[in-house]
């Protein structure tokens, strides 16, 4: 007994382990201090956030990763978008657009082989081609679009994102940002006497006001291009005032007391692009302190938010998913104690790297978990994983486990995929912002999803065991298919109280209780879809396998109320929309239809009928 | 239970039954995947109408005009459910401690489909735009018109007497005792195109207003949930006597007031979105549209108002935000919208004299289902150990 204790004990504390590896990691070798420079704090997308967050949400919208290789090597989000901003000479070279529609491909005359990946000079010739075809896609409707024009509308997205980073410090291809910007505060008082008092100026004024207008013009192209803002407001301006480089910079204090982010940006890019190191990290460090005393709770917050991005706790969750789904397999292959405990130990570690991913989430974001389909598909997760650790109590026998880490790993993977749209905490829309409606409503519905999946989850378990184990007992099946039951009414309360709350959480905000909305059918279905498994069961039209093959295909209604009601794109709820999933969701029904076809299968085709 | 084999027994025992629960369920299911499918094409209003808010589901076969019921409609399902529900209830479920959370439950599922029915029956949507400084008395329903003649010969008062479209629709000839005149129906387009007539066009119907410059051509009915209507009605007014006063075209497509003289008194003709007054006002006095800082995503959206009740002797500040309505007089406003930038708001009016029930029975449920699979869970969890 003692002995499986300190088994389970030693396989969760590997589990940690192993999930805290990335945090230890030294990062990239540089001389560069690239990753003080990745928790700078900037405003993007109406929220403050670390410079690295926004590196790699930008390079998962333009090349669907995190990372991208450069000559053999990979270099991470935020090396690119160093180079990105202060070198783009060189980050013009990496190929890091993704092109795979042949048309598009055909469009700019490039190669149709193995390669996918291109970079930016290989397409520049033909931009404007791109731009201009990319309006007339924008045209149609989004439902309607051809795979040629929705591929060159991301494309040219893609393109224009990365040309406005390019553009967000310094001009792109400009040699020295920190002496031009340096000329311009000097010329600047001259050039005022000028254009006030043009009478008494002298020639030198005057041409310092032709050399100011010209570079007023590239800072006021900054300004309008810059995708991120860089430079928090100085004590007496309003808070949530950030400012970018060209737009601090044309400020009326622009010249005689710059913002001293704009020394420290440009000095960094002057640094970077004549790669002396030493003088970059000593603006980097200059601007980290003056950051520290005016707005330490925005240089905190970005460095959270960058430990976060760096822990990847959803990608460690995936890996002890998989192993101690592998460990519960060993176990029934072995009837061995030690598997058991093994596979016990790396599911609780899972399962905590999960809470841990999902609570630093709650803390940085300020929201309840879920705030959008990416979070939802976490936090189903992390549901039907947890209840499958606690069912695993009542019932020893690793059905609940390896269901629940198989729930858990399928939507940390969708999620994983989800994630590509780009930020994953994004703001949320003026109907939305309601923590109370988010804490209950979604809470509460997300839940029945995560309950109805380790229901089929269980089903699945079930049907295979029918037909891959040889001695089975009874008393084993009659106890899944009551642990079945008892999650199916869980997650029948639990989906038909948030559906109730969401219903009147629209009744609060828009004045109807019930819509008949898709999302809201979609809901519905599921409750109708569990009532009637319930019912079935008490007057017995349905038994063990109608109870297991009903509750597989509850996967498979809650599916298409979770992520196929969004592709009709109709609807007040259709603020998630994707499309690439939908032959993924396809394929996920089909292999449910399957499970059911085998579960149907006459018992002279059961493994068990045989012994 | 010892009751006489009579058909009426045996139709009873049959309604009240578990199986007809579980059919009314299968079709309560389909019927909610006809009604999502079905708002791809036809927009959400539409296909609720056709699907849920009716008793059967017609089916027109293109060009036909035979109507062929294809499948029970929401009112059908819902009635079924119900009657089986509370039959089932009286008629199997025992009296008992145990049952309890069901008997709590099932009755806060009743209250549910009461609640949906009222909500079919009874409540009324509308809407009400109003700018920065205007105040208001009235909703608009823009799903439903009404012919809306003006008597504006004394400048201090207008005299109005409305014709709703449902009565346009059905009659081809309307008196009324403020109207000194007939109005007669000659064409009722429920869309309709209006287009400046062209010289090879036939001449014109009407004999007056921007109409009599027009061509009016009926179209199919309008689909999606942002397209509307345009309804046209050519109507004609008949002076006692039989003396036509002229002919106009009236829509909602159309702005111009146009109208005649008649027994020296000026009457202008107007077909507008359906209204309803209230027996009190709103001034809008603030609108806000917050963003997030750095971007065009709403953050939130409020109107600041003052409510004047004469009669109630109330004239009091509101502030009507997201999430968080005006409810006054039985009815509740919403923001749902803005314009003009940023001094129009548009604010959705519902008048729901059920809306708490959903919120009861919400509440019975949940203590219901508590109490049972609580119930349950104990007794499973006390005979494992």
């Amino acid at each position: 007994m003692r002995r499986s204790y300190s088994i389970l004990a030693a396989s969760f504390v590997a589990g940690l382990l192993i999930a805290a590896g990335p945090l230890f990691s030294r990062g990239p070798k540089s001389e560069f201090d690239v990753r003080g420079f990745s928790r700078l704090p900037v405003l993007e997308g109406g929220r403050i956030k670390p410079l690295d967050s926004f590196a790699r949400n930008s390079l998962l919208v333009i090349r669907g990763q995190q990372s991208l290789p450069v000559d053999k090597h990979r270099i991470t989000a935020s090396q690119w978008l160093l180079d990105s901003l202060f070198r783009p000479e060189a980050a013009d070279t990496y190929k890091a657009f993704v092109i795979d529609d042949p048309d598009v491909l055909g469009l700019l005359g490039l190669e149709r082989g193995k390669e996918r990946r291109f970079a930016y000079w290989q397409v520049e010739p033909k931009r404007e081609e791109i731009r201009s075809q990319a309006e007339r896609a924008r045209m149609v409707e989004s439902g309607r679009q051809s795979r040629f024009q929705t591929s060159v509308a991301n494309l040219d997205s893609g393109l224009g994102l990365y040309e406005r980073i390019r553009n967000s410090v310094m001009i792109s291809g400009s040699d020295d940002p920190a002496g031009e910007f340096e000329t311009f505060a000097k010329l600047l008082p001259s050039a005022l006497k000028a254009m006030h008092e043009p009478a008494k100026a002298a020639a030198a004024d005057k041409k310092a006001l032709k050399t100011l207008t010209e570079m007023l013009d590239r800072y006021r192209f900054l300004a309008s291009v810059a995708v991120f803002k860089p430079l928090a407001p100085r004590a007496g301006e309003p808070a949530d005032q950030w400012t970018s480089i060209g737009e601090g910079a044309m400020s009326p204090t622009g010249g005689a007391e710059a913002h001293p982010g704009i020394h420290a940006y440009t000095r960094m890019a002057s640094a970077y692009k004549k790669s002396d190191p030493a003088a970059f990290n000593d603006a980097l460090h200059a601007f980290e302190v003056w950051l520290s005393r005016e707005k330490p709770e925005a240089l905190s917050s970005a460095r959270s938010e960058e430990v976060f991005n760096r822990a990847q706790p959803f990608v460690s969750g995936m890996t002890l998913y998989v192993m101690a789904l592998l460990a519960v397999c060993l176990w029934w292959a072995t009837r061995r104690a030690e598997a058991q405990s093994v596979s016990m130990g790396l599911l609780g570690a899972a399962v905590l790297v999960h809470t841990l991913g999902l609570c630093a989430r709650v803390i940085l974001q300020g929201r309840p978990p879920v705030t959008n389909l990416y979070s939802s598909a976490v936090f189903v997760g992390w549901v039907a994983a947890l209840l499958g650790l606690l069912a695993e109590r009542f019932h020893s026998k690793g059905f609940a486990a390896a269901g629940g880490a198989l729930v858990g790993f399928c939507s940390l993977l969708v999620a994983h995929h989800l994630s590509s749209s780009g930020d994953t905490m994004e703001m949320m829309r003026a109907v939305l912002d309601s923590n109370f409606w988010l804490a209950t409503h979604v809470v509460t519905i997300t839940i029945g999803y995560g309950a109805t999946f380790l229901a089929g989850a269980l089903a699945i378990a079930w049907i295979v065991r029918l037909h891959f184990v040889k001695d089975q007992d009874a008393e084993t099946s009659k106890a899944l298919v009551g642990l079945t039951y008892g999650v199916i009414a869980f997650g029948l309360f639990l989906s038909f109280v948030g559906t109730v709350l969401g219903g009147i959480w629209a009744d609060q905000s828009w004045g109807r209780f019930w819509g008949w909305d898709p999302k809201e059918n979609g809901a519905l279905l599921i409750v109708l879809w569990n009532a009637a498994i319930l019912h079935a069961r008490w007057i017995g039209v349905i038994r063990e396998r109608g109870i297991m093959v009903m509750a597989v295909l509850g996967n498979v209604v809650t599916s298409l109320s979770w992520f196929g009601v969004n592709m009709l794109g109709v609807g007040l709820h259709s603020y998630g929309f994707m499309d690439k999933a939908f032959w993924w969701l396809v394929a996920f029904a089909a292999v449910h239809v399957l499970i059911v076809a085998l579960a149907l299968l006459p018992p002279r085709f059961w493994t068990t009928g045989k012994t | 239970m010892t009751r006489p084999n009579t058909p009426w027994n045996r139709f009873i025992a049959a309604l009240s039954s578990l199986k007809f629960t579980l059919f009314c369920l299968a079709l309560l299911m389909a019927l909610t995947v006809i009604c999502t499918l079905a708002q791809v094409p036809l927009g959400t209003h539409v296909a609720v109408d056709r699907t849920i808010r009716t008793f059967l589901i017609w089916w027109q076969p293109e060009g036909s005009s035979l109507k062929i019921p294809v499948f029970p409609g929401g009112g059908l399902v819902g009635l079924m459910l119900f009657s089986n529900l509370a039959l089932a209830q009286f008629l199997r479920l025992e009296w008992s401690r145990r049952k309890l959370g069901l008997w709590i439950a099932h009755l806060g599922l009743a209250l549910l489909f009461l609640g949906e029915f009222s909500t079919a029956f009874f409540q009324v949507e509308s809407h009400m735009p109003i700018e920065i400084g205007q105040t208001r008395d009235y909703t608009e329903d823009y799903r439903q018109m009404e012919l809306a003649v003006v008597d504006t010969t004394d400048a201090q008062h207008d005299r109005v007497t409305a014709v709703p479209e449902r009565v346009i629709k059905d009659s081809s000839e309307i008196s009324h005792p403020s109207l000194p005149f007939k109005l007669r129906i000659k064409h009722y387009y429920e869309n309709s195109s209006l287009n400046m007539r062209q010289p090879s066009d036939p001449p014109s119907e009407a004999t007056g207003g921007v109409g009599a410059e027009m061509i009016v051509r009926p179209e199919p009915l309008a689909t999606g949930e942002d397209q509307q209507n345009a309804v046209a009605v050519l109507v004609e007014a008949v002076a006692e006597g039989g003396r036509s006063l002229g002919s106009l075209w009236v829509s909602n497509a159309l702005g111009a007031p146009q109208g005649f003289i008649h027994e020296g008194r000026t009457f202008s003709l107007s077909l507008r979105p359906r209204r309803y007054y209230l027996p009190f006002s709103l001034t809008l006095k603030e609108f806000h549209h917050d963003k997030y800082a750095g971007t065009d995503i709403p953050r939130n959206f409020s109107s600041l108002v003052r409510l004047n009740d004469a009669g109630r002797g109330e004239s009091r500040d509101a502030l009507i935000s997201m999430n968080n309505p005006l409810r006054y007089g039985g009815k509740a406003f919403y923001q749902a919208s803005f314009g003009k930038n940023d001094t129009l708001s548009v604010f959705q009016v519902i008048q729901n004299p059920g809306w708490l029930i959903p919120y009861l029975s919400c509440i019975l449920v949940s203590l219901g289902m508590m109490i049972h699979f609580g119930l349950k869970l104990a007794a499973a969890m006390g005979g494992s150990k």
